[in-house]
């Protein structure tokens, strides 16, 4: 049941996701006074899939939702209604319906409701359609075709009429036995050049073993191009004859004039993105249709719904849960202490000299599986990355309407949506992501005057930049707003009582920003539903430290501010420096270990209570690890110990320990939920030898010693 | 002793407790030794035993918390049964085992000082704590008489002085921490 339960939350979560896509390429697609018809239609037929699902699964409320919704659609897509802001702006809030009633469980609250929901679907439905003449009598059609048509085929073709794009009738003839190849391939052709609004089996009929087809095109294209790429190989291209007109009449180049016709449904690297980021997409219904001899031609309605699809599955995805991944990543750390076992009897059996053939032979096996064994691990840690795209489009959404509830406007700048990274980090950032994107809209870009009074542009950009950097994501958000002001955030944490003024004075530029990221700082001054609901950076900053990452800020007040994330690619494969501590082994991730030197005891200095070490001129702060962590001393104190610089951002400590054992790939696995409150650690790892390490969190500690540093330093001058 | 009520199993309910609903699962019991007294765990609750492998001790955690082993690729919470039970601490032996429990959110490793048998209890030998007047600890859900007869040795012979009587805990209570 659980099982189920899931399956359905997976799948609705995929359409959810696909639709929030597609509502903003139609809400660009509307700004842009552009009409999309593909779109509208696919977004039709996500929402009635979603429907489709929902009842299958028994969520009767999310059923109610996508009904209310398909016929708000459905309306738009007949044109009986006319798409508008408001309009988007009741669809964006169904979406937002759907994501909260996944959530929604039978005995809480509902958090949807539906009935008001359903009057602001009546409000926006109720405006009733355009008048317009009959645009159809512009055209000399014979009755058999208007007859047939659909009623989406007959809007189609009366919105082309309207918008004065000539129709063209393209004469076809199909073998049965090819017409499903041959049918797409003349639809890619014909699709950049204009809009097919239908297929009719022509008067003449057909022979035995094929059948024609005339096909109804509105295009903008010139007559000769259109013919140039449809006409041949049986078929020809005429113009539709007009009302009065005779019907063989060649039209004129140039007498007609062309009106924008609608344009190739979207941006090739839109669809692209679509494809990469959620394959499933694809699955929502695509217009495929199986005509065969069985299937008699007048049954070819085409455009809209409902649509028969092939059984075949066109994806070749398959949707994994991740705890799966996580066991077969946990399969191959075993393999890995496996392979060192055998590894270590090889080198023993290499010893005796009556073996060395075997050990030779076995040397060689031994180094093939090591081979095979990293492919896997590879493979597997390949499959748990996942397009960053994902979560930047969960943020578009956000973007658009909380520019749209403050009167502001932004456009949003997006790259690098396909860098990829584990599907666990996209998970855990898309919370911090928003917050951050929240802040920058709701406090750092201005309202349009106010940004012409600065000569700046009326819309505001915001960037959201992505690229990878060795090993790490970057993960750029960037602003031309108001900046932040320096002065501001000092005198805010001055009377938070989280600095001092002595303090305050000695802080650099950066560091006085930085200010934002410490707990229960905020400089709003009204209390907004967005960014004042108590979450403060200082909780961003934690969330990404959590995954290993590090965010920095740079702002400049009046021109803007920039938040740069850097997160590692995976969580799951790490490479480790193992130390030693009074006896224990801990590991310590080498992406934020600098060096690791002798200590020398001499050049310990003493600074408020603090060890320092001068180190290349640099003060480095040091950390007794085995005092910190409270470790009894019992097991020994090595007279010889070593400060391994751990750096994180621009800030560094050396952890003093009492051995390095080396490096070492680990594979960090969760504590248990019972240790959860631990901090200091981000993990464990098995070392093999039924010996488990735990994985120092460099960041967290990082933090946890300079915060004390600094609350030391405050109490010796406060 | 004389807070001890004889009940029917129908009324073996304590509130909270997952055992309400599954009475006959309560009659099987896995019996363990602290500090020289028999206690006992339904068996549901237990996954495996182990022997005790090497505990890496985890600074910061809490006072119940030995520290983590891994089991099989999965790193796994130890906690230490005597601190749990408020028994004074021993050394680990070699007839010290983790037994693996399972209590709905994760499985912990729970090092108790030997490991007996498993027992499966009449409803006549089981004896359910009412309200426990408030001086019994909250997770020990009764107490075990059982008859010698009815034992099943691990070693496959009887061994039990009939006299001896097993604490029930309640898996429950007794692994519900502050998560």
């Amino acid at each position: 049941m659980a099982n189920v339960h899931e399956e359905f939350l997976a799948e609705a979560q995929e359409i959810i996701e696909a639709l929030s896509r597609d509502l903003l390429l139609l809400d660009q697609a509307q700004r842009e006074e552009r009409q999309d018809p593909d779109l509208l239609n696919e977004i039709f037929r996500a929402v009635h899939t979603l429907k489709g699902v929902a009842g299958m699964f028994g969520f009767p409320r999310l059923g109610r939702l996508a009904h209310g919704l398909e016929d708000l659609l459905d309306d738009l897509r007949l044109g009986r209604v006319a798409l508008s802001q408001g309009v988007l702006d009741v669809l964006f809030e169904g979406v937002e319906g759907f994501q909260r009633l996944l959530t929604e469980t039978d005995d809480g609250e509902p958090l949807v409701d539906l009935a008001a929901f359903g009057e602001r679907i009546a409000a926006v439905s109720r405006r009733g359609p355009a008048v317009r003449g009959d645009a159809l009598a512009r055209y000399a059609f014979d009755d058999s075709v208007l007859s047939v048509l659909t009623e989406y085929e007959e809007h189609r073709l009366r919105s082309n009429i309207e918008q004065g794009v000539p129709l063209y009738r393209l004469r076809t003839n199909f073998r049965f036995a090819s017409i499903d190849a041959d049918l797409e391939a003349l639809k890619q052709r014909a699709k950049p050049l204009g809009e097919i609004i239908t297929y009719l089996p022509s008067a003449e009929g057909g022979t035995g073993d094929s059948i024609d087809l005339d096909i109804l095109l509105a295009s903008g294209e010139p007559f000769a191009a259109l013919s140039e790429a449809l006409s041949g190989e049986g078929a020809s291209l005429e113009p539709v004859p007009r009302a009065g007109e005779p019907a063989t009449a060649p039209l004129e180049p140039g007498s007609e004039e062309t009106v924008t016709a609608a344009p190739p449904a979207r941006a090739a690297s839109s669809t692209e993105e679509t494809s990469e980021s959620a394959p499933e997409a694809s699955l929502a219904p695509a217009p495929s249709r199986a005509l065969s001899a069985a299937s008699p031609p007048a049954a070819l309605e085409v455009a809209g719904p409902p649509v028969e699809r092939s059984l075949r599955s066109v994806s070749h995805t398959v949707r994994v849960d991740i705890r799966k991944l996580d066991h077969l990543m946990n399969v191959v750390g075993e393999l890995a202490i496996v392979r060192s076992a055998v590894a270590r009897a090889t080198e023993r059996l290499r010893g005796r000299s009556e073996q060395r053939q075997l050990a030779i032979e076995l040397h060689r096996v031994h180094r093939g599986f090591e081979r095979h064994l990293e492919e896997l691990q590879d493979g597997i840690l390949d499959v748990r990355m996942v397009p960053l795209g994902q979560v930047f489009d969960k943020l578009a959404r956000i973007v658009r309407q909380v520019a749209r509830d403050h009167g502001k406007e932004v456009r949003l700048l997006l790259s690098g949506q396909e860098t990829e990274v584990d599907k666990l980090i996209v998970e855990e950032l898309s919370d911090p992501l928003m917050h951050i994107i929240r802040n920058a809209i709701d406090h750092g870009l201005e309202t349009p005057p106010v940004r012409e009074l600065s000569d700046k542009p009326a819309t505001g950009t915001l960037a959201l930049h992505a690229y990878q950097k060795g090993k790490s994501v970057v993960i750029e958000i960037e602003d031309d707003g108001a900046g932040m002001n320096e002065e501001r955030l000092v005198e805010t944490a001055i009377e938070r009582g989280l600095i001092d003024e002595a303090a305050a004075e000695e802080l650099s530029h950066e560091e006085a920003l930085n200010l934002i990221f410490m707990p229960s700082f905020s400089t709003s001054t009204s209390v907004t539903d967005l960014s004042g609901r108590g979450v403060g950076m200082d909780v961003v900053k934690t969330n990404i430290s959590r995954l290993g990452g590090v965010i920095d800020v740079e702002s400049e007040l009046g021109s803007g501010t920039k938040f740069t994330i850097t997160l590692p690619v995976t969580l799951a494969i790490i490479n480790a420096l193992l130390v030693r501590v009074r006896g224990r082994t801990f590991a310590l991730p080498i992406a934020s270990v600098q060096e690791a030197i002798l200590l020398d005891r001499d050049a310990v200095r003493t600074v408020e209570g603090r060890e320092m070490l001068t180190l290349r001129g640099a003060t480095l702060p040091l950390c007794r690890l085995g005092d910190h962590f409270g470790l009894s001393r019992d097991l020994f104190e090595a007279d010889k110990q070593y400060v391994v610089v751990s750096a994180v951002g621009h800030r560094r400590v050396g952890f003093v320990v009492d051995g390095l054992e080396g490096q070492q790939d680990i594979v960090i696995k969760a504590l248990g939920q019972s240790l959860r409150q631990v901090r200091g650690f981000a993990g464990a790892t098995d070392l093999g030898d039924q010996r488990v390490a735990l994985v120092l969190d460099a960041p967290g500690l990082l933090e946890e010693l300079l915060s004390t540093t600094e609350r030391a330093r405050r109490e010796l001058h406060g | 002793m004389s807070d001890l009520i004889r009940r029917q199993p129908s009324g073996i309910t304590r509130s909270g407790s997952t055992l309400a609903f599954q009475p006959q699962l309560l009659r099987e019991l896995l019996a363990f030794v602290l500090d020289g007294e028999s206690y006992a765990l339904p068996l549901y609750a237990i996954r495996e035993i182990l022997k005790v492998p090497p505990i890496t001790e985890v600074p910061r955690a809490g006072a119940d918390v030995l520290g983590i082993i891994g089991v099989r690729g999965r790193i796994t919470t130890v906690l230490d049964m005597r601190r749990l039970l408020r028994v004074a601490e021993a050394p680990i032996t070699k007839a010290s085992r983790v037994l693996l429990a399972d209590d709905g959110v994760e499985v912990l490793g729970l090092l108790v000082d030997q490991v007996l048998q498993v027992h499966r209890l009449q409803d006549d030998e089981i004896e359910i704590a009412s309200a426990f007047a408030g001086n019994v600890s909250e997770h020990v859900l009764g107490i075990g008489r059982p008859r010698a007869s009815r034992s099943v040795s691990r070693e496959g012979r009887e061994a039990v002085d009939p006299n001896d009587i097993l604490i029930l805990l309640d898996p429950a209570h007794l692994l519900r921490r502050d998560r």
